[in-house]
């Protein structure tokens, strides 16, 4: 009947170093957008973050970070996502960059768009590879995933099938 | 919110034979019915600072400092930036009439209502007057002498 509705921002933090990027936790990454929002929105917007928003996924190794806010007022939150300059971890200061690529209504739709991006992600990573090892190992996951979406379209065909008949 | 209606003037009959004969048809003349919903942009607030020892002043540069200083704090640098003028000040009576974009109005007086000290001195606004015609601002009926 009530249901609380989220909107769940699927960004990347792009650092100069990829080194500094396992340094980042989320406790972290939570403090930075807070100290943006207040920055940015003052009171308003740090009492509009302290309901309900929060980190949901943080991935060190590839950047990538779900952070969920409520429906309501989620624009004005996000505005603030662009003045996100540093993150202090550990006593250093890593300089990055939060880019949304997506917003989802719930986890699941984050998810499946990520799986996307993620292989125009390697395709897209292949004309940049340096050295011809690279260049295999790159091709091989782009086979391997595309090999796995294949099997999952033929058992969509094979389900589809099976509820026809 | 106030409504004006403006009516057009009827069409004029001075052109070819062949408009003359539609508009001798359309004899009532075509009159046209503006609506205005919120006709200013523009909203005005008369407010005065008290505070609670009497002999401090200010001048209007840091008037306008203090309610910015007050957006800054509840609004962020977005309120901050939020455009408004401060149209006359006086210096001995310490009020002023300021003039906001209507999408701004709600944040300034929050704000205002929300400012309690400058330079450590306890103070506070109070807003005599808001409206969005300058005009209504000229005359208030609380200090009307009949």
């Amino acid at each position: 009947m009530v249901r609380l509705k989220s909107r769940y921002l699927l960004c990347e933090v792009c650092v100069s170093e990829r080194s500094k990027l396992q340094l980042l936790g989320e406790r972290a990454v939570f403090q930075a957008v807070r100290a943006a929002v207040v920055k940015a929105h003052g009171q308003y917007g740090a009492a509009l973050f302290s309901i309900g928003s929060g980190v949901t996924y943080l991935n060190a190794y590839t950047g990538v970070v779900i952070l969920r806010f409520r429906k309501a007022y989620y624009q004005l939150l996000w505005s603030a996502l662009p003045f996100i300059n540093c993150i202090e971890t550990q006593g250093q200061k890593v300089p990055c960059f939060f880019n949304c690529i997506h917003v989802g209504g719930t986890i699941r739709t984050c998810q499946k768009f990520l799986v996307r991006y993620g292989r125009q992600q390697l395709c897209r990573m292949l004309p940049h590879c340096k050295t011809e090892a690279e260049k295999q190992e790159v091709r091989r996951a782009v086979r391997s995933c595309s090999q796995s979406l294949f099997k999952v379209t033929q058992q969509e065909r094979d389900d589809e099938d099976e509820e026809g008949s | 919110m106030a409504t004006r209606t403006r009516c057009g003037l009827p069409v004029s009959t001075s052109s070819g034979a062949a408009e003359c004969v539609d508009t001798m048809e359309e004899k009532s003349a075509s009159y046209e019915r503006v609506v205005y919903k919120n006709p200013s942009e523009y909203h005005y607030m008369k407010i005065h600072l008290v505070f609670e020892n009497a002999n401090t002043s200010m001048r209007a540069e840091d008037f306008k400092y203090l309610i910015i200083c007050g957006l800054k704090d509840l609004y962020g640098e977005v309120g901050a930036a939020i455009p408004f003028d401060v149209l006359t000040f006086d210096q001995t009576a310490l009020s002023a009439i300021l003039r906001v974009f209507s999408s701004g109005l709600v944040k300034l007086w929050s704000a205002l209502t929300l400012i309690g000290s400058y330079a450590n001195e306890p103070c506070a606004f109070r807003v005599t007057q808001v409206s969005p015609f300058l005009l209504a601002l000229s005359g208030n009926s609380r200090e009307m002498e009949v």
